[in-house]
C-alpha cells in the first residue's frame, strides 16, 4: 500500500477520534484505517499536482501515460519555468531574468520584491566569485535606486552589501547569504511567481496535507494514545510509549 | 538631462545607456534587435532605469521600430512566399520585443505612460490586436493593459460609433490578456450615466461577471470594471442585479476572502460602490464588520494594495458613525498608529492613513479621545513639517477633526502644546494656499480655548499671521482666517479684542464685510459679533473711524441675499443693542435708515423668513432694544408705529420652539408700554 494512501487514511481517522482521551491499540487503529475510503483518482491528482508544480516534466508525462491523469497544465510552460528555476539554482541570475522576461514581461515589472531578490542574488554571486569592484558598481547602480524607490528593501540591501566588509565572507554574521539555500530560496520565489502568473497554485498540495497531519496528531495527542506516524518519509505506524 | 553614462555591469555592452539608445537607431537590423532586447531587460522592474532611458529618448525610437516592423509585416503578409516567411517571423519578433519594451516603460509608471503616449505608440499597439500571430496579439494586449491602468491613458469614448462593438469583441476573444484589456478599458473609461447604461444594454456586464471565474488577472480587472459600471448608478444596479442579485453579490463577497490581496481589496471596493449607489443591498452589521476587518488587515500588505487600502476604508466609513464605532472596536487606531510610527512610510500610504484617521475622528468623541490617549499626537504634529504638501494638508485635516474634542479644548490641551502651535503658525506662512487653508482649520478649533491660554499662539505671532491671511487674494484663505479670528475672540477678554481691532483696523474689517465672497462676508460679521459681545468698552470699539464697520454691516443687512450673512449681521446688532443708550439708538438708526427706505422696514422680511435662525436673530435684536432702560419706551413706540410689533404678535405660534419662546419674552416685555 502506498505511503500517501496510509497518510491520508491516518489523517481522516484522527479527525474522527477527536472526542475522548483513550488508548487505542494498533489492531483497533488499523481496523479504523481500513474503514476509511480514499479514492485513487484523488491520490493521482495529488501526485500529478506535485510533479507539475515542482516542474518534473518527464515524470509528469510518464505518469499521465501510465495513470491516465490529466496534467492540467501545458507541459511546454513547465519546461520554460524549469529553465528559469535552474538558471537561478546555478547562480546564473542574469540569464534567469532574460528568460523570465521572454516568458512573461509582466512578472518582474509587477513583482518588485521578487525582482529585488533576484538583483540581490546577482550581487551575492558577484561577491562569491570575488568580483568585488563589479559588485560595488552593481550595488550602486542597480540596487541603491531600488532601495530609494522602496525603503522596505533598505534593510536587506544593507545586509547584503555588508558582505563586502568582511575578509572571511563565509564565516561572517551574514554568511548564510552565500549558502546554496539562499539560491534555492530565490529560485523557489521565481517559480511561485511564474505559477501565479499562469493562474496556478504556487505550492503543491502534498506539503499542506502533511502539515495538517502533524497538526492533527498533535491535537489528538491531547486526547488519546494511538499509533502515530512519526517519520513522514516512511509513514510507518509506531506505537506511542505509555 | 541624460544620466552620466557608466559602464553597465549587466550584459557586457559597452558605452552604457546613451550608446545603447543610439544603437536603437542603427541601420543594422541585428544590432537594432539586440539593443532592443537589452533595453527591455535593462528597464524591467526599475523605475529609476525607466526614467533615465526615457530622458535619453529611448521611447520614441522604440515606437518607430515598432511602426517600421508593423509596416514590414504588412508587406510580407500580403505577398507571403516561402523565402519571406523567415522575414515575417523576424519582423514579428521585432514587433514583440518593441511592444514588450513599450509595455514595460508604461508598467506602473505614469511618466512612462505619458512618454509612450507622446510617442504615438497607442494606435500601433491597438493594431497588434488583429495580428495573425497570437504571441503578437498577446504582447499588444499586455502593453495596452499597462497603459489603461494609468489615469493618464486617454478616455476611451464608449459612446462613439464602433467603439462599443470593438470593446465587446475584446471581451469575447480567446486570449486572457485581451479580455483583461477590455475590462481595464471599461474600468478606466466608463464614467457617465449614459455609458453605464450602454454597458448594461449591450450585455457587457454579464460578460464581465463571467470573468469573475477566470484567471486572477481577469477577475481583478472584472471587479474594477464592475465598480466603474455601477458607480453612483442605482438604476443600472437594480436592473442588472434584479432578482438574481444575491448570487452576484455573494460571489463578490466570497472574493473579499480570496487568497490574493489585490482581489480582496477590489472586491471590497466593488461592494462599497454598490452600497453607496443603492439601498437594495444595505449591508448588515456583520458585513460591515467583515469589510472593516478585511481592509484593516490589508494595511499589512507591503505593496500597492496596502497603500490603497486606507483610501478604500475611508470610502467605507466616511460620515457613518456606526462604522466609526466598528472600526474603533477593530483596533483601527492601533493599526494607524503603527503605520504613523514607522520610519520611511510610503507617502501615498501615509496620506491614506491620515485620511482614514481624520474620518474616524470626524464625529465621535470616543474616537478622538482614544487617539489622544495613544500618544500619537507627536508624530502627527511631526507630519505638519513633511516635505510633501499632500501630507501636510492631510495631517492638518486630521488634526482639525481631532481638535474638535471639546473635552480637550476645555482643558487647553492643544494650546499648551508648543510644538503644535509653532508648526501651525509656520504653516500659516506656507507657500501653498491649500496648506494655509488646512492649517487655518486647525487653528480655528484650537483657539476656541476656554482657559484663555492663547498667549502661546500670540507669542508665536500667530495672530499676526491671521491678520495677514485675512488679506489674501484667495477667498478660501480669507474666510478661514476670519473664522479662526472669530473663534479666537469668542468670549475673549477685552485685551484680546483690542489687539484684533488694532491689528485688523476698522477699515479692513469693513472691507471684508463687503467682500465679493459670501463666505468672507459671513465670517467677517461673525467676527464683529464676537468682538461686540461683552463689555460696553468692546462695543465702543465698533464705532471707531466714524462707525465704518457699522455702516458696512448696515448696508449688507439691507441688500445681502444670503441668510447666513444676514443672521450674523442681526446678531451684531443684537449684541450692540445690549450696550448703553447711544448704542441702542445707533442700532435703531441702522434698522430705520433715512436713505433708501422702502414702504416697510427691511428687517420685517427677516421676521417672515422661512429660516428660523434668521427669525430668531431678529427677535433677539428687538428684545435687547426694548429691555427696561430710559429710552426703551420710545423705541417700543417706534416699533409699534412701524407695524413691527404686530408682525411679532402674529408669530406667537411660530413652528420653531426657540423663536416661539423669544417672541413670548418680547411680547411680555413690551406689554407694559403698549397703551
Amino acid at each position: 500500500m502506498s505511503l500517501v494512501w496510509i497518510v491520508l487514511r491516518h489523517l481522516a481517522d484522527i479527525e474522527e477520534m477527536a472526542e475522548s482521551k483513550k488508548v487505542i491499540s494498533r489492531v483497533e487503529w488499523e481496523k479504523k484505517l481500513n474503514d476509511v475510503k480514499i479514492r485513487k483518482e484523488d491520490m493521482n491528482r495529488l501526485v500529478m499536482n506535485f510533479f507539475v508544480t515542482e516542474g518534473c516534466v518527464e515524470a509528469a508525462e510518464k505518469f499521465q501515460r501510465e495513470s491516465g491523469t490529466e496534467t492540467g497544465i501545458d507541459l511546454g510552460s513547465i519546461i520554460d519555468r524549469m529553465a528559469v528555476k535552474k538558471a537561478v539554482q546555478c547562480g546564473n541570475v542574469e540569464d534567469a531574468i532574460v528568460k523570465v522576461n521572454d516568458l512573461n514581461p509582466e512578472i518582474l515589472d509587477t513583482n518588485p520584491q521578487l525582482f529585488f531578490h533576484l538583483q540581490q542574488q546577482r550581487l551575492i554571486e558577484l561577491i562569491r566569485n570575488g568580483k568585488i569592484e563589479e559588485a560595488l558598481e552593481f550595488a550602486q547602480e542597480e540596487l541603491a535606486p531600488r532601495g530609494e524607490e522602496d525603503q522596505s528593501f533598505l534593510e536587506e540591501l544593507e545586509r547584503t552589501v555588508s558582505l563586502l566588509a568582511f575578509e572571511d565572507v563565509a564565516n561572517c554574521p551574514v554568511g548564510e547569504l552565500l549558502d546554496i539555500s539562499q539560491r534555492l530560496k530565490t529560485a523557489s520565489e521565481v517559480n511561485a511567481a511564474i505559477l501565479t502568473s499562469q493562474s496556478h497554485e504556487k505550492e503543491p498540495k502534498i506539503p499542506t496535507l502533511l502539515k495538517m497531519l502533524i497538526w492533527a496528531q498533535r491535537e489528538l495527542d491531547q486526547k488519546a494514545i494511538y499509533p502515530r506516524i512519526n517519520d513522514l518519509s516512511t509513514a510507518t505506524l509506531e506505537d506511542s510509549g505509555v | 538631462m541624460p544620466t552620466t553614462a557608466s559602464a553597465s555591469t549587466t550584459s557586457g555592452s559597452d558605452g552604457g545607456p546613451s550608446s545603447l539608445v543610439a544603437r536603437l537607431s542603427s541601420s543594422d537590423p541585428d544590432v537594432k534587435l539586440k539593443a532592443l532586447r537589452e533595453v527591455k531587460n535593462q528597464i524591467i522592474g526599475s523605475k529609476t532605469k525607466k526614467l533615465s532611458y526615457i530622458k535619453l529618448g529611448a521611447v520614441p525610437r522604440v515606437a518607430s521600430i515598432l511602426s517600421a516592423a508593423i509596416a514590414d509585416g504588412d508587406c510580407f503578409q500580403t505577398a507571403p512566399a516561402a523565402s519571406v516567411r523567415g522575414m515575417l517571423g523576424y519582423s514579428s519578433n521585432v514587433v514583440v520585443q518593441s511592444a514588450a519594451a513599450l509595455g514595460s516603460f508604461a508598467c506602473g509608471f505614469d511618466d512612462g505612460v505619458q512618454a509612450v503616449l507622446a510617442a504615438g505608440a497607442l494606435p500601433l499597439l491597438v493594431r497588434l490586436l488583429d495580428h495573425p500571430d497570437d504571441k503578437v496579439v498577446d504582447v499588444g494586449a499586455r502593453s495596452l493593459k499597462m497603459i489603461y491602468q494609468s489615469e493618464f491613458a486617454p478616455k476611451y469614448e464608449i459612446l462613439e460609433r464602433g467603439s462599443l462593438e470593438f470593446l465587446v469583441s475584446l471581451l469575447n476573444r480567446e486570449g486572457e490578456n485581451v479580455t483583461e484589456l477590455g475590462a481595464h478599458i471599461i474600468a478606466h473609461s466608463c464614467r457617465t450615466f449614459e455609458e453605464q447604461k450602454v454597458m448594461l444594454k449591450a450585455g457587457v456586464l454579464k460578460r464581465l461577471v463571467s470573468l469573475l471565474d477566470g484567471s486572477v488577472g481577469q477577475r481583478d480587472a472584472s471587479l474594477g470594471s464592475l465598480a466603474a459600471a455601477f458607480k453612483n448608478n442605482s438604476e443600472v444596479i437594480k436592473e442588472f442585479l434584479g432578482p438574481h442579485g444575491g448570487k452576484l453579490f455573494n460571489a463578490i463577497l466570497r472574493l473579499t476572502m480570496d487568497s490574493n490581496a489585490k482581489t480582496r481589496l477590489l472586491a471590497c471596493q466593488c461592494l462599497i460602490v454598490i452600497r453607496d449607489a443603492t439601498d437594495c443591498y444595505i449591508l448588515e452589521l456583520g458585513l460591515n464588520r467583515k469589510l472593516v476587518n478585511t481592509l484593516l488587515e490589508l494595511l499589512d500588505d507591503p505593496g500597492q494594495v496596502g497603500d490603497e487600502s486606507p483610501f478604500v476604508l475611508s470610502s467605507l466609513v466616511l460620515g457613518k458613525e456606526d462604522l466609526h464605532t466598528i472600526a474603533l472596536e477593530a483596533d483601527a487606531m492601533v493599526k494607524f498608529r503603527d503605520c504613523m510610527e514607522k520610519e520611511n512610510v510610503n507617502p501615498r500610504r501615509l496620506r491614506g492613513v491620515l485620511l482614514a484617521l481624520a474620518d474616524l475622528c470626524s464625529k465621535l468623541e470616543i474616537c478622538r479621545s482614544t487617539f489622544l490617549s495613544m500618544q500619537v499626537l507627536k508624530p502627527l504634529v511631526g507630519f505638519l513639517n513633511h516635505k510633501e504638501e499632500d501630507i501636510r494638508i492631510a495631517a492638518c485635516n486630521c488634526l482639525k477633526n481631532v481638535t474638535r474634542s471639546i473635552k480637550n479644548l476645555c482643558a487647553g490641551y492643544f494650546m499648551k502644546n508648543e510644538a503644535l502651535v509653532t508648526a501651525l503658525v509656520l504653516l500659516l506662512m506656507d507657500a501653498s494656499e491649500e496648506v494655509q487653508v488646512a492649517a487655518l482649520g486647525v487653528v480655528s478649533n484650537i483657539v476656541v480655548d476656554f482657559t484663555t491660554q492663547k498667549s502661546m499662539f500670540v507669542a508665536h505671532e500667530g495672530m499676526q499671521q491671521l491678520f495677514g491671511l485675512s488679506k489674501s487674494m484667495v477667498p478660501a484663505v480669507r474666510s478661514n482666517a476670519l473664522w479662526a479670528l472669530r473663534n479666537m475672540t469668542f468670549l475673549a477678554d477685552d485685551k484680546c479684542k483690542e489687539a484684533v481691532y488694532f491689528g485688523m483696523t476698522p477699515s479692513l474689517i469693513a472691507d471684508l464685510i463687503c467682500d465679493d465672497e459670501l463666505s468672507v462676508q459671513e465670517q467677517a460679521l461673525a467676527l464683529v459679533r464676537n468682538l461686540v459681545d461683552g463689555s460696553v468698552e468692546s462695543i465702543e470699539q465698533v464705532f471707531a473711524d466714524d462707525g465704518i464697520i457699522l455702516d458696512a454691516a448696515g448696508s449688507q443687512l439691507q441688500c445681502g441675499p444670503n441668510a447666513e450673512v444676514l443672521i450674523q449681521g442681526m446678531y451684531v446688532l443684537g449684541n450692540i443693542a445690549c450696550g448703553n443708550e447711544i448704542h441702542k439708538e445707533a442700532v435703531m438708526c441702522l434698522l430705520f435708515p433715512l436713505v433708501g427706505r422702502g414702504p416697510e422696514p427691511f428687517f420685517v422680511n427677516f421676521l417672515l423668513s422661512t429660516d428660523s435662525r434668521l427669525r430668531l436673530a431678529t427677535v433677539w435684536v428687538l428684545i435687547n432694544l426694548t429691555l427696561p432702560s430710559p429710552g426703551a419706551l420710545n423705541r417700543q413706540q417706534r416699533l409699534q408705529k412701524e407695524g413691527v410689533l404686530s408682525i411679532v404678535r402674529s408669530m406667537v405660534n411660530d413652528p420653531c420652539l426657540d423663536v416661539k419662546i423669544r417672541v413670548k419674552t418680547l411680547l411680555t416685555q413690551t406689554e407694559l408700554g403698549d397703551f
